[in-house]
């Protein structure tokens, strides 16, 4: 074997640019601050060029990610020392002191670990829309093109470059400082609810495009593992229950699809569930019952718990389940969560005080105007036998379905139950 | 065995619009074929070009330096590959997995010989 084939056997990491991208922008951001984010993208995204023609031709090398970090370090201070780009500074010596800095840059894990860190919460920060917070977030730290982040979210490039342009210029107007907030841990919530967003938009079952939407679910558990690993963080409890609620959710991923379409759990195949996510879950889960703190992840990742570990539907231990959605709704009273409720209900208490609760339910807000609200009450008709009643619900589920797949499905119930 | 020069053309700035997640795809694509073909002895040499540049000419008695470039059009790279005729270096060529990509062209030219002299 001569030197270059060993040079070529070589691999990377699966996402290694897309992960690193996030590492690197958020490492030179550090030295040119918040509101010249925009630069250190281009910094890296000219790295990663550099990267590709050089590598390309001359194989991968030894250390991938010691040559990211050099290239970068050389183009930012290019950068600073041409002045191309206007980099503002509080003084001078702040400046001189950075070009040192940076010079001397020695990079380790911890200092990407923690710049990771501030990052998210420039992004997350609260003057900053949702909306706005999850496209910076895809973009800045987890490496996702324009493009990508339009195919995940089911939109235009246009609406989420107008999200990312409102974001950054958010950055700029509100001075967002890229020190670790001084009260991080009370800002941790505003991440935690983000990657939440993010992991539900990958979960969401409605959406076409399979791969990038399990690759959101993996972004959002990444993002979280980020929190995990870092030590400025000391109460941890609240993202290990995240954690374990997005790793056991994304385990039954693959059964919950066939071909485009929502498989109900009931029908689902268990054997196709992921044991080595449940088991990672599990045990994240675990390690939440060392602070006395309970949170909406907590509950949702211990039902999700019940739910995994279950030999069957049936065999679900629905009474545990039913009264983790009671504390449920004592933090989160909504019609949505009174609406899953009402399936541990009925298995617990019988389908007639579901349907009875449903009925309650709609009378006293708005869900009867969701499509999945006449679906769960068609399926309690169902399971008693009240034919007419559960065709009635499912037409009126029909209607208000904009889901072209979803309302195969229901018209398909609606011939098993005629029959 | 003929020599072919491959000139790979693109816009200027091809690969900017790609993501980081397909610039990888396209080192490990690309720099398969390349591995491939040099492990197979049909690549002499292939390497990237430098965006800028400059073009010389005869103008007037004197050499002038420049118009670099009018066209957006531009030659970003180069294969010098080993093929048994024309054919089989379109075959070859054919084989560039950067194709997938969309924004490359690849000008195929065979090199000179005249027998008996190179």
């Amino acid at each position: 074997m001569n030197s270059s084939d060993k040079k070529y056997s070589r691999e990377l990491a699966d996402h290694f640019f897309r992960n690193e991208y996030g590492k690197i922008v958020s490492v030179v951001t550090k030295y040119i601050g918040t509101n010249n984010v925009e630069t250190a993208e281009d910094i890296v995204q000219e790295t990663l060029l550099k990267a590709v023609d050089y590598w390309q031709h001359h194989g991968i090398p030894n250390n991938p990610q010691a040559w990211l970090y050099t290239t970068a370090k050389n183009h930012t201070l290019n950068i600073l020392k041409r002045k191309k780009h206007k980099i503002e500074y509080e003084s001078k010596i702040k400046k001189e002191s950075t070009h040192l800095e940076l010079q001397n840059l020695q990079i380790t894990e911890d200092l990407i670990k923690d710049q990771q860190l501030k990052m998210m919460f420039v992004c997350c920060h609260p003057s900053i829309s949702e909306n706005s917070q999850i496209a910076l977030i895809l973009k800045i730290l987890c490496g996702f093109s324009i493009t990508e982040i339009a195919n995940a979210f089911f939109t235009t490039k246009d609406t989420i470059n107008k999200r990312l342009v409102r974001g950054r210029k958010q950055l700029k107007t509100s001075q967002i400082s890229f020190d670790l907030p001084k009260n991080h841990e009370e800002r941790l919530n505003s991440i935690l609810k983000t990657i939440y967003l993010l992991f539900n938009e990958g979960y969401s079952p409605s959406q076409q495009n399979k791969v990038i939407r399990h690759d959101l679910c993996f972004e959002a558990i990444r993002l979280g593992e980020i929190l995990i690993d870092n030590t400025h963080i000391q109460q941890k409890s609240e993202i290990y229950a995240l954690l374990a609620l997005m790793y056991l959710n994304t385990a039954r991923f693959e059964s919950r699809n066939e071909d485009g379409i929502l498989v109900e759990m009931h029908k689902q195949n268990r054997k196709k569930w992921n044991q080595a996510l449940i088991n990672q879950g599990i045990e994240y889960l675990n390690k939440t019952i060392k602070e006395n703190k309970i949170s909406i992840y907590h509950i949702l990742a211990t039902i999700s718990g019940y739910h995994c570990i279950a030999p069957s539907f049936e065999d679900t231990n629905w009474s545990e389940i039913l009264m983790l959605y009671d504390s449920l709704l004592e933090l989160q009273d909504t019609p949505l969560v009174r609406l899953n409720r009402s399936i541990p209900l009925a298995k617990v208490k019988g389908n007639i005080t579901g349907i009875h609760t449903l009925l309650d339910l709609k009378a006293n807000s708005d869900i009867g105007n969701h499509y999945l609200f006449h679906a769960t009450l068609a399926e309690f008709y169902i399971q008693e036998k009240q034919t007419r009643n559960a065709i009635e619900s499912l037409h009126q589920a029909i209607s208000l379905c904009n889901n072209e797949r979803d309302i195969l499905q229901l018209e398909k119930k609606i011939k098993d139950v005629s029959l | 065995m003929k020599e072919f020069m491959l000139f790979i053309r693109s816009e200027e700035t091809p690969k900017a619009n790609l993501s980081p997640e397909q610039l990888q795809q396209h080192i490990e694509k690309v720099g398969g074929f390349i591995k491939r073909l040099t492990e197979e002895g049909k690549m002499k040499s292939a390497q990237p070009l430098e965006m800028k540049g400059r073009i010389l000419s005869y103008k007037n008695g004197k050499i002038i330096d420049g118009p670099y470039n009018e066209t957006k059009e531009i030659i970003s790279g180069y294969y010098h590959i080993l093929a048994k005729d024309l054919e089989e270096a379109i075959e070859i060529t054919k084989g560039d997995p950067r194709f997938e990509e969309g924004i490359w062209r690849i000008e195929i030219r065979p090199v000179m010989k005249v027998e008996g002299i190179n």
